[in-house]
């Protein structure tokens, strides 16, 4: 790593965080008005919305209809500016067709879909500004989206990275890191059971350190899980308070 | 099948503006093919329009209470692109506001508009083709609609029906298209920059201008049922 | 009760309210929504800009790219804008190709960039018929509630304010194009269109600044853009109710009044960003 020093002498990381220290998690629920769901937020530099519609009919292709749950539907993009060089695709590329896939996927292990056969929820998630943990933002803002939506969940999913460079392993990296070149691993779980709904990595990594850097992991998505938490119940009694006060 | 052929020269002696426009043609019913069809000419522009309907609609389409139209814009040359859709909504809409769609719920009605030349004040051309060529389908209408281009050239004098020099030359273009019941203003499309002031001016010219045409359009209506009878 | 009636007889539901020259959501005839607007937010974009008017939201962002400028044209720029309408923003679009009205208002953007010429083309180039600047303006709809293009003006003209251009030389040597991120340099705004929407309501009502429903049930919608020397430099009216001269020149003068209002939001805003 000539030339670019990923963590300091003293320990600090670029962005003057520690090591095993998550971004600033910023978020806010309920923020649009059409969709039945939504929600914002912000990780450090990345910015993600995401919206959700349903459970309604199943539209397109009646081929779909499941008779014993709902279709989860979900549809990854990138804004145009969200990156330093513009973006000519904003959807529909194989990065994002994979993100929408990865997300499905995470998304129909936690949603209760035995509670809506023959229905569809669509879940629609938007990357504003892009400064790497793209799919924990979008999974983190589409959790709070469904919560909003009112659609059962078995339980929050929170998702966070970490990464392992110069021998020491990094939570939450950011785009620079990302582009290190260094190993990371992306962890989507269910922090109350415990259960990793997805797990993926890339590059390569000496197995005695995988324990490491995956418990890192683990505990990064248990901290985001205590921030998503604490903005739901503030958010359910702010919104209690209102109807209340009316 | 016959061909109705009619020319407005004569359009000139009732108001001074008209003096203006150019030679006006128009022909009816040329196609054999379409439930409607009419050519239109002011000088060298001309717009074929043809009318299939009312007729089977597409189910993600059809309407429960009215008929569905459809304007393809089809240019002289090249692939429509997003400035045609533009054009395309403007004369879908326009024909909507004169076209009685309540009478034939359910069912669509197709207008294709191919530019043969532009050479100036092409949209009020098209909306006047897809006008002529809605009667000859026989189609119910409340009323006419006609549309006349003005330009208001940079000395601030104002050109009805420019053509294409006048319009390159001109700081700024209006179509209007108006009913021909009260002369109000159905569509409204500009380009470039004037005054409010230029703005009404331009509105009470070609509004002037629009009664000649739809007078045209009802003469050449008449003497064409005449001769059919 | 009311919600009862509105779904069943939504037209008569309105018309009840319009009768009282108020609407449903409380506001008079010619009122418009609060609008708020939020300058700067995307640090990854050259220049953006949120703006939400009553619940429509709309964020532009712009990205500048260097290219070469066209032989016929060799000391022309270009402004791209690009208006998207995602299923996102509302359950009337589907995921797929941009819908009809997706590409009607990324039309009207361009048209009324280039009548208004709120940026000449020509300060975009940097040397002439070699290097030049393209300013991809994209619009991105992410709640709609109706009156979606006066949303899109105000954002793209706040957002063009806000763009910021790194200095641009050409190594003699090379030839190739050197940018100096140090020296940025803030977009020379010739003209600042706002424009101003009218819905037209059972063929008599004329109101301003539709929301969705009110879109969905007018008989016939208008738009007004106008420039800060009280110029139009776009009168689009689609089709619909046809309207008289004096009902016309009514809605130029709401129009005037209203852009007068949004420039003024616009500088305030850029003013407390900035300084």
């Amino acid at each position: 790593m000539a030339g670019l020093e990923i963590i300091s002498d003293q320990g600090y990381r670029i962005d003057g965080r520690r090591s095993s220290e998550l971004r600033k998690v910023c978020a806010r629920m309920g923020v649009f008005t059409q969709a039945d769901g939504s929600a914002y937020i912000e990780q450090g530099n990345t910015k993600a919305l995401a919206t959700v519609y349903g459970p309604h009919e199943v539209r397109k292709g009646r081929g779909k209809i499941q008779h014993d749950r709902a279709v989860v539907n979900c549809q990854f993009s990138m804004a145009t500016f969200s990156t330093g060089e513009r973006k000519s695709r904003p959807k529909g590329d194989r990065r994002s067709q994979e993100m929408s896939m990865h997300l499905r996927q995470t998304f129909e292990a936690v949603i209760v879909t035995e509670l809506f056969p023959r229905s569809q929820i669509d879940i629609y998630v938007q990357i504003l500004q892009a400064d790497g943990g793209n799919y924990c933002a979008c999974v983190n803002a589409a959790t709070l989206a469904v919560i909003d939506a009112g659609i059962p969940m078995k339980d929050y999913v929170c998702a966070c990275t970490a990464g392992f460079i110069q021998d020491s392993p990094l939570l939450d990296i950011s785009y620079v890191e990302e582009s290190a070149g260094a190993p990371f691993l992306t962890v989507a779980m269910m922090p109350k059971s415990e259960q990793i709904v997805l797990l993926e990595m890339n590059s390569r990594l000496h197995a005695d350190n995988m324990e490491k850097v995956l418990d890192l992991a683990t505990q990064g998505c248990k901290d985001v899980f205590a921030v998503l938490d604490r903005h739901v119940r503030d958010h359910v009694s702010e919104s209690h308070a209102l109807m209340t006060a009316s | 099948m016959q061909r109705y052929y009619s020319v407005g020269s004569n359009m000139a002696a009732t108001d001074e503006t008209s003096a203006l426009l150019r030679s006006f043609e128009c022909e009816q019913n040329l196609l054999s093919r379409p439930d409607g069809s009419a050519n239109v000419r002011q000088g060298d522009t001309s717009v074929l329009a043809a009318v299939y309907g009312p007729g089977e609609v597409k189910m993600s389409e059809e309407i429960i209470d009215k008929a569905t139209l459809k304007v393809i814009f089809k240019p002289k040359i090249g692939l429509p692109g997003c400035a045609e859709k533009l054009q395309e909504r403007l004369l879908r809409n326009t024909c909507e506001s004169v076209v009685l769609a309540v009478l034939h719920p359910r069912s669509g009605v197709n207008i294709v508009l191919q530019v043969i030349q532009d050479s100036g004040s092409l949209l009020s051309c098209c909306i006047n083709a897809a006008c002529m060529a809605l009667v000859d389908s026989a189609v119910p209408m409340k009323c006419l609609v006609s549309a006349v281009t003005c330009a208001v050239m940079e000395e601030g004098r104002i050109v009805l029906d420019p053509d294409s020099k006048q319009e390159k030359e001109s700081s700024a273009v209006l179509t209007f298209a108006f009913d021909s019941r009260e002369n109000n203003v159905v569509t409204c499309s500009t380009k470039g920059c004037y005054t409010p002031e230029k703005y009404q001016e331009c509105l009470s010219a070609c509004g002037a201008a629009s009664r000649n045409i739809s007078s045209f359009f009802r003469q050449a209506v008449e003497r064409r049922m005449s001769k059919e009878l | 009760m009311a919600a009862d009636f509105k779904t069943a007889q939504p037209v008569e539901y309105y018309r009840r309210f319009l009768k009282e020259d108020v609407r449903p959501d409380g506001r008079e005839l010619g009122e418009i929504r609060h609008t708020t607007l939020n300058i700067g937010s995307i640090t990854t974009a050259e220049g953006s800009a949120l703006v939400k008017l009553g619940n429509t939201t709309v964020i532009c962002g712009i990205k500048a790219e260097l290219c070469n400028p066209t032989a016929e044209e060799p000391k022309k720029g270009f402004v791209v804008p690009n208006v998207d309408l995602p299923p996102l923003c509302s359950p009337r679009f589907r995921p797929g190709p941009p819908s009809e009205q997706a590409q009607v208002v990324s039309q009207l953007m361009a048209d009324i960039i280039e009548n208004s010429g709120v940026v000449a083309l020509e300060d975009l180039c940097i040397v002439e018929g070699k290097l030049c600047w393209v300013l991809y303006c994209d619009m991105m709809c992410l709640d709609y509630d109706g009156n979606v293009v006066d949303t899109c003006v105000i954002s793209l003209l706040a957002a063009l304010k806000n763009v910021l251009l790194p200095e641009v030389t050409v190594n003699e040597e090379t030839g190739s194009p050197v940018t100096d991120v140090e020296k940025k340099l803030p977009l020379n705004i010739r003209k600042c269109p706002v424009a101003t929407t009218f819905g037209v309501f059972d063929d008599h009502y004329l109101f301003t600044d539709p929301t969705n429903e009110e879109e969905c049930l007018a008989t016939g919608v208008l738009t007004v853009v106008t420039t800060e020397d009280n110029k139009i430099c776009c009168m689009h009216k689609p089709g619909g109710t046809a309207l008289s001269e004096s009902r016309l020149q009514d809605c130029i003068n709401r129009a005037l009044t209203r852009a007068e209002e949004v420039r003024k939001l616009i500088d305030e805003t850029i003013n407390s960003v900035e300084r």
